[in-house]
């Protein structure tokens, strides 16, 4: 997945389990730029009776390098925390929800986020109302236009914010890659599937009909851009206290110390898909600055010593992955990975494209703000991004819509090489790389404005 | 810092609930509550703080997620006169974290170390 469950530790505290990271200038108000952080991964919409929430005992933040040191220049900060109407109920809601203030939610969260930077701390908003979840019609009736858009606050200063429920936009067939690094599509010519004789086959959204908690904030591009340098880069994390004590008889726990990284998130996949198991609780704890440490299995990916492997011919009796395998064997740098995931695109490299923030090298996600959005009905949008010639998607910042499993699975597979080194011959079969999944594989797809995030399917439509 | 009276205390059995409030007593509550994971009440540390303060010791990752001086959170300010726990690191060095609000103070104190280790007996 992006980031779901991609660690050990962090697949056992899904609360502070950052899963998406999304960062693009808003189509619909070209001069601000949307940052979207999802938490909870695989939220079952019929999770009830405690229907999910953000955890009240973590710090979630949104960090901004505007100077390409690596270091956070601009901290969003969201503080949650959670207030019973009626504690002798043990029911969410007692009755159809039909406002944000309704006295019928027993469980209301709400939160404050500050904007922390090197002249301080700034309170932006304080006890904002997230939505319910989407429950089902009797109990979350007209769920948008009554609980999802009421909870869109707008803040001083043009700053739009919302944190709550939604559809989970990421598509991946998960049932699949996770079955040996399998795609439904090529099947046929996976060493493992084709001993059991499946055919290709179309892939299978396995994030379908499933919700995540979304922080969401439209800043104006004027507040997050250093003078002269339009690439921002962007992570989330989230942050336990130090030390906790559980509480017993009746009485509170008790959390104290300074804040932990326990989670965090820049480019899709990178934790998952790129470090090793063995370290990918430690990268969790580190921040963006020491990923030198990690700048090897960038230029080394284990994925692409692997593909020659398990797709050793396709067709039958041909080597697909043969000047991958070689490039592998070579044991040359993936100088192109590390440029896209580590340092942004220099110029030059892609024409008229940079998004290149300086050598250190740290996992950002990179976006250049003066590269305007592409409309949807532009014939120069495409989910594949940069690498299908649409400079406004990934790896230039990511969009909700974006297929970041076939670009980075394509890129790992050298179809990126040849931006380092021109005389790479890509194998054929890379561009036909894919899960078989596009935008159109999720139910309840992007809305057209802020928090664009889908409307959250509910649990009696959507009961498993 | 550690001097000849910590290492009396150290060395000298005292019940849990002897007063007055002082660095000692303070400290035998903290044993007597849960040992390495002690919660103090907030009045009863200034005479710690002021004998055992040193240089507080930030996560690696959360510094640089802060980023700026001004990100010692605000939620320092929320919890500042909440409980302090304190955590026997190391008992052969001594090494303590006293962890309060959303600092950490990390000192090496053999007296407090053997105090603590005798109350959890």
């Amino acid at each position: 997945m992006s980031s779901h469950r991609e660690a050990p530790e962090i697949s056992k505290d899904p609360v502070a389990d950052s899963t998406d990271l999304y960062a693009f200038v808003s189509p619909d108000k070209p001069d601000s730029v949307t940052l979207i952080a999802n938490y909870i991964p695989l939220e079952e919409p019929a999770g009830g009776p405690n229907f999910y929430e953000f955890g009240g005992d973590l710090l979630y933040n949104i960090h901004i390098d505007n100077n390409g040191d690596g270091e956070p220049d601009i901290t969003y900060q969201f503080h949650f925390e959670t207030v019973l109407t009626d504690s002798d109920s043990f029911l969410y809601n007692t009755g159809p929800i039909t406002s944000l203030t309704d006295k019928t939610w027993n469980s209301k969260q709400m939160y404050s986020v500050e904007r922390v930077d090197r002249r301080g701390v700034h309170v932006l908003g304080r006890r904002l109302l997230c939505p319910p979840c989407n429950i089902g019609p009797l109990s979350t009736p007209n769920y948008e236009s009554a609980l999802g858009r009421p909870a869109v606050h707008s803040l001083s200063g043009g700053i739009k914010v919302f944190a709550g429920q939604r559809a989970e936009q990421f598509y991946v067939d998960l049932g699949s890659i996770f079955d040996l690094a399998n795609l439904r599509p090529l099947q046929s010519a996976n060493v493992f599937a084709h001993a059991l004789g499946l055919g290709n086959m179309p892939g299978v959204n396995a994030t379908n009909h499933l919700n995540v908690h979304s922080i969401a904030i439209q800043v104006p591009i004027s507040d997050l851009k250093a003078k002269g340098r339009p690439t921002i880069g962007v992570w989330t994390s989230a942050s336990r206290r130090a030390v906790s004590v559980a509480g017993s008889d009746g009485e509170d726990g008790v959390a104290s110390g300074p804040w932990r990284q326990v989670s965090r998130l820049g480019n899709p996949l990178f934790n998952e898909v790129i470090v090793p198991l063995g370290k990918k609780d430690y990268w969790n704890h580190q921040p963006p600055v020491h990923d030198k440490q990690f700048a090897s299995y960038v230029a080394h990916p284990e994925l692409a010593s692997l593909l020659p492997v398990i797709y050793p011919a396709i067709p039958p009796g041909s080597a697909p992955f043969a000047n991958l395998a070689a490039l592998v064997k070579s044991g040359k740098p993936r100088a192109d990975l590390e440029a896209i995931l580590l340092t942004g695109i220099p110029p030059g490299i892609v024409k008229g494209f940079t998004n290149f923030t300086g050598p250190t090298q740290a996992d950002m996600l990179r976006l250049n703000t003066s590269i305007p959005p592409t409309p949807t009905s532009s014939p120069k949008y495409n989910v594949l991004g940069l690498v299908a010639g649409d400079p406004a998607g990934f790896p230039n910042g990511r969009r909700i819509a974006d297929d970041v499993v076939t670009i980075e699975l394509r890129a790992i597979a050298g179809l990126t090489y040849p931006l380092v080194n021109p005389s790479y011959q890509v194998d054929a079969v890379v561009n036909a790389l894919t899960d078989g999944l596009t935008g159109a594989s999720v139910t309840n797809g992007p809305l057209g404005q802020f928090p664009y995030m889908g409307i959250p399917y509910d649990g009696y439509h959507n009961p498993s | 810092m550690s001097g000849p009276d910590d290492l009396t205390a150290a060395t000298t059995p005292v019940p849990a609930t002897q007063g007055p409030l002082s660095r000692r007593s303070v400290l035998r509550t903290a044993a007597g509550a849960s040992l390495a994971a002690g919660a103090l009440a907030a009045t009863n540390v200034p005479a710690l703080a002021a004998t055992t303060r040193s240089a507080a010791r930030h996560d690696t990752a959360d510094h640089a997620a802060a980023g700026h001086a001004a990100a010692g959170h605000a939620a320092a300010s929320h919890d500042a006169d909440g409980p302090i726990v304190v955590h026997l690191r190391d008992a052969r060095t001594g090494e303590i974290d006293i962890f309060r609000g959303t600092s950490q103070t990390r000192l090496h104190d053999h007296a407090l170390a053997a105090l603590l280790i005798r109350a959890s007996r």
